[in-house]
């Protein structure tokens, strides 16, 4: 048996508007019922999605999401299907914890006796005030400088680990998507190592826990009153943003990188190594992605790199998955991102919070995070589905 | 499935019988009237040619009437029944099976399994076995021999069309309609495919042909709608006309261009070589040498026209030199202000960089992009956008390029994809020779466009060697263009040169090496 798939020809605009707005409501729908099968009443359901909508921890997610739409968008878009972000951000939080840990600021041991000195002198935070070893850390440059360095670093470290599989792709022609999603179970593996051995803390609790030491709370981004977004968030989900638009509106590269993913032979045909588009697509995209991962460790409720215990749950939330679906609502348009960011950080958030209920309620439903993926999981399946119907007519064909 | 129907005789009568008749279609795209009430009868067992100039509306008309796009307003009519055909599937349904330009097949799958498909697409019951088994009558009734078990990736675009048209006679095709199928067939193979057209007629088919080339009409044709910018013009009876008077409806007022062009005198360039070329061996993507052993050199202000018959290593000849395809043997040599640069093996980005326009031989899938618009089809050119585009100076020079090629488009901020064929093609050879400065490469750098634009664009290559010391070497299967611009001749056969001639050289002459 054979499948054979051929590709539709279509102008319509209604579609790009149109696919993604009924995978949503038609997800939203499958979820519902899935959710009543298990027991949960439909409004428990509605109210719980519907106050992701409101919630003051939603923007936390946005700006993550515009971050890593707009990372994951300028790949596709070249037609290069880059998913590991997941890998990328952890990189990012490594990089960035690096220099928060070690060279925007350092911890040490002191005596148990000259604590308090320590404490009250300016630059120095207290990390673990044990009675036997206390550790402080110590600021040894700017903290606004060290956030910059941080940032810089986690862009870099994101952007040359998403070189690995550009330049397999590019030079040896090995398929990214398998290269992108394994290199992210690798990146989870180095990072439980870093952060268990290489990096582990001075503090007692870092002993106890496999992680590192906290950072510098003044190396941390500035959280937003109210919520959990932090003002750096934003403004680099602000900046990306605009860049790349621009990125692609002025200058050639954005417009070779656009055409990299319609008609790579015409790139090579005027002159230009489509090869290398390839590898910057993926630096760029990596660069963006490890931002994102510099954001989650700098984020004042993180601050630290922790031993993966269940690679479900790893300290990326998986948004790094979830940014695909963000793209993918977004037809690939950098400008849509930001709309499609919200939603999908609505339903996250208004899905976490319904299952925190349901666990209050029922405590021996469903438990762990299973729940909070169902409605993301319906919507990307129905949008894949609904994509693969317009954008293909698919005949069998059996021997 | 019956396929007995159409090939019994038919009787001369039927022939005033309109099989299909189009009554006041209108079709408007964004930006531009498509088709203006347009109004036209095909009779049954006619070869009917369509002509007119790049964006008449010729392709638009056909897909019409292949239920691509819906008309805005007007009817159709199919043996004086009224139909509404919305899909592929309602016109082959009709009798109706359009041949395009580009061969519909699936690369891995063998022909027969390729017809048997498309058969059950259009809701046919077959099988493999049925389809080879028709196959071979087929080749019995037409003479055409295409072995049902090949993989189609296998075969030449030739037999990939004809493939085609046996598709055309298994859906029991009444009327084949071709949109320019013709225009990349060698010579040769095109009078295989006018030869099978008559066939076909005298088995009571009908022939809808889409072309621009006027002999091609009149050799054909028994009678000829003309187009112009969405309206027809007139129908006329091929006996009954001429080549001039089919040429004055196509063109209208744009002829005078044609009268007046007139080449300029021989290059008076003196100087060295620019282009040498040396003992120059290339495979082809089968991995087979394509070609062995050439050398030549061309002149400043020079012009080399490579003539032969397709596929006897033109192509790869051609891409070697615009530094796409690798040289495993020989080198490649340009001068610049008097210094020499090995090119061999340097890449494309070197190549181009040094101010070579390059036409390549797929335009659609090697030259331009579809999803992007005319103006970013321009920019893509690392020779005409800096890091920052300034959009003003693009917009202004894609302008410049639209008038000047007669570009017929809505706006230059228009998605390529909505150009028809001739003016897509004009968008690339426009860009190309705005950035051919030293050397221009090219591979049927006229295909698909119309008289006026072709001699447009021949008149410019030409000039531009006269007047600014270009030079260029273009390979073409149509021998008349060579012959016109050419200042050296070379003939390819087996991938070798088989002869030089000098501007001037008979074409008995010529046409007996590339066939030796
Ligand atoms: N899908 C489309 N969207 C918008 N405009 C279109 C579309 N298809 C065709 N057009 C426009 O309609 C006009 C007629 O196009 P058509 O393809 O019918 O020309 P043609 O006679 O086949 O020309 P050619 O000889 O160059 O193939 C052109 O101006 C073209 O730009
Ligand atoms: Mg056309």
């Amino acid at each position: 048996m054979r499948l054979i798939v051929v590709k539709r020809v279509k102008t319509s605009n209604l579609y790009y508007i149109g696919i993604p707005v009924l995978s949503i409501l038609i997800g939203l729908v499958m979820s519902l019922l899935i959710f009543a099968l298990i027991g949960v009443p439909p409004d428990l359901f509605i109210r719980g999605i519907a106050s992701g909508f409101q919630s003051p921890q939603t923007l936390r997610y946005f700006a993550l999401l515009v971050m890593l739409g707009v990372a994951l968008t300028l790949s596709f878009r070249a037609s290069i299907w880059n998913v590991g972000a997941e890998g990328q951000m952890i990189w990012g939080m490594i990089a960035g914890g690096y220099i928060a840990l070690f060279v925007a600021a350092q911890s040490m041991y002191v005596s148990p006796g000259e604590l308090a000195n320590y404490a009250s002198m300016p630059g120095v935070e207290v990390i673990d005030a044990s009675p036997y070893a206390p550790v402080v850390s110590i600021l040894l440059m700017d903290p606004s400088l060290g956030k910059l360095l941080m940032i810089l670093f986690g862009m870099l470290a994101g952007g040359l680990w998403a070189l690995i599989p550009a330049v397999l792709k590019a030079y040896l022609d090995i398929d990214e998507v398998a290269t992108t999603l394994i290199l992210n179970y690798v990146a989870y593996q180095l990072f439980s190592h870093i952060a268990s051995y290489t990096l582990r803390g001075l503090s007692v609790q870092a002993k106890q826990f496999f992680r590192t030491d906290k950072a510098n709370s003044a190396l941390l981004f500035d959280l937003i009153r109210g919520t959990s977004v932090t003002i750096q968030d934003l403004v680099m989900a602000a900046v990306f943003f605009v860049a790349v638009i621009l990125m692609y509106g002025y200058t050639t590269i954005g417009l070779r990188l656009k055409i990299i993913g319609s008609n790579p032979q015409l790139l090579r045909s005027v002159g230009v190594d489509e090869r290398r588009y390839i590898l910057l697509a993926m630096f760029l995209s990596g660069m963006l992605a490890g931002a994102a991962g510099v954001s989650i460790f700098a984020s004042p409720g993180v601050g630290k790199l922790e031993k993966i215990t269940n690679v479900v749950s790893p300290p990326t939330m998986n948004l790094g998955y979830i940014a695909i679906l963000v793209s993918w609502l977004s037809m690939l348009d950098t400008r849509l991102v930001p709309i499609y960011a919200y939603i999908v950080a609505s339903l996250f958030q208004g899905s976490s919070m319904l299952q925190l209920e349901i666990n209050a309620i029922s405590p021996g439903l469903l438990t762990g995070g299973a729940l909070t993926y169902i409605p993301i999981g319906s919507i990307l399946i129905v949008y894949v589905v609904l994509r693969i119907l317009t954008d293909y007519s698919i005949r069998v064909r059996i021997r | 499935m019956k396929t007995q129907s159409l090939f019994s005789s038919k009787e001369e009568l039927s022939f005033l019988r309109p099989i299909i008749s189009v009554r006041n279609l209108w079709k408007r795209f964004p930006g531009v009237e498509a088709l203006k009430n347009v109004s036209l009868d095909i009779f049954s067992g006619e070869i009917h040619a369509i002509l007119g100039e790049n964006g008449a509306g010729k392709s638009t008309l056909l897909k019409i009437l292949y239920g691509i796009y819906v008309p805005d307003k007007g009817d159709l009519f199919f043996e004086d029944r009224k139909v509404v055909i919305t899909s592929p599937r309602d016109a082959v349904k009709n009798g109706l099976v359009l041949v395009s330009q580009v061969p519909q097949l699936i690369d891995s799958l063998t022909v027969a399994e390729n017809l048997s498909l498309s058969l059950r697409q259009f809701g046919y019951m077959s099988n493999v076995k049925k389809v080879s088994k028709f196959l071979s009558e087929k080749e019995k009734e037409y003479g055409v021999r295409i072995d049902p078990d090949v993989e189609v990736w296998k075969l030449s675009y030739t037999q990939k069309q004809l493939v085609e048209i046996l598709r055309a006679l298994l859906l029991d095709a009444k009327v084949i309609a071709f949109d320019e199928a013709t225009t990349l067939l060698p010579q040769t193979e095109k009078e295989k495919l006018y030869e099978f057209m008559k066939t076909f007629k005298d088995k009571g088919g009908t022939v809808l042909l889409v072309t621009h080339k006027i002999p091609e009409a009149m050799e054909v044709s028994d009678r000829v709608t003309v187009l112009r910018k969405g309206e027809v013009i007139g129908t006329v009876k091929t006996s009954e006309t001429t080549i001039d008077q089919i040429r004055y409806m196509m063109f209208g007022e744009r002829l005078t261009q044609l009268n007046s062009y007139g080449y300029g005198k021989l290059s008076s360039w003196e100087g060295s070589e620019t282009l040498t070329v040396r003992n120059l061996w290339v495979k082809s993507d089968y991995g087979v040498y394509a070609v062995r052993g050439v050398s030549f050199s061309v002149r400043k202000g020079e012009i080399l026209g490579v003539a032969g018959v397709a596929g006897n290593g033109q192509l790869e000849l051609i891409q070697a030199l615009a530094g796409l395809r690798r040289v495993e043997r020989g080198i490649i040599k340009l001068r610049i202000n008097g210094s020499e640069i090995n090119v061999t093996n340097k890449g494309s980005t070197l190549i181009r960089r040094l101010g070579i326009g390059y036409i390549p031989d797929e335009p659609v899938k090697k030259g331009v992009s579809l999803d992007n618009t005319i103006e970013e089809n321009v920019a893509v050119h690392p020779k005409l956008s800096k890091f920052l585009i300034s959009w003003r100076n693009v917009k202004s020079l894609a302008s410049n390029l639209v008038r000047e090629f007669s570009i017929v488009t809505p706006s230059t901020s228009a998605k390529a994809k909505v150009l028809s064929g001739g003016n897509l093609m004009k968008v690339l050879v426009a860009r190309e020779l705005t950035v051919s400065k030293l050397a221009l490469v090219a591979y049927n750098p006229t295909r698909g466009l119309d008289e006026v634009s072709a001699h447009y664009v021949r008149r410019l290559i030409v000039n531009k060697a006269v007047n600014e010391g270009m030079c260029a070497v273009i390979a073409s299967e149509d021998l008349d263009e060579i012959m016109e611009m050419s200042d050296v001749i070379v003939v390819m056969n087996s991938g070798s040169i088989v002869g030089v001639f000098k501007s001037g050289a008979s074409r008995e002459e010529i046409e007996r090496v590339m066939v030796s």
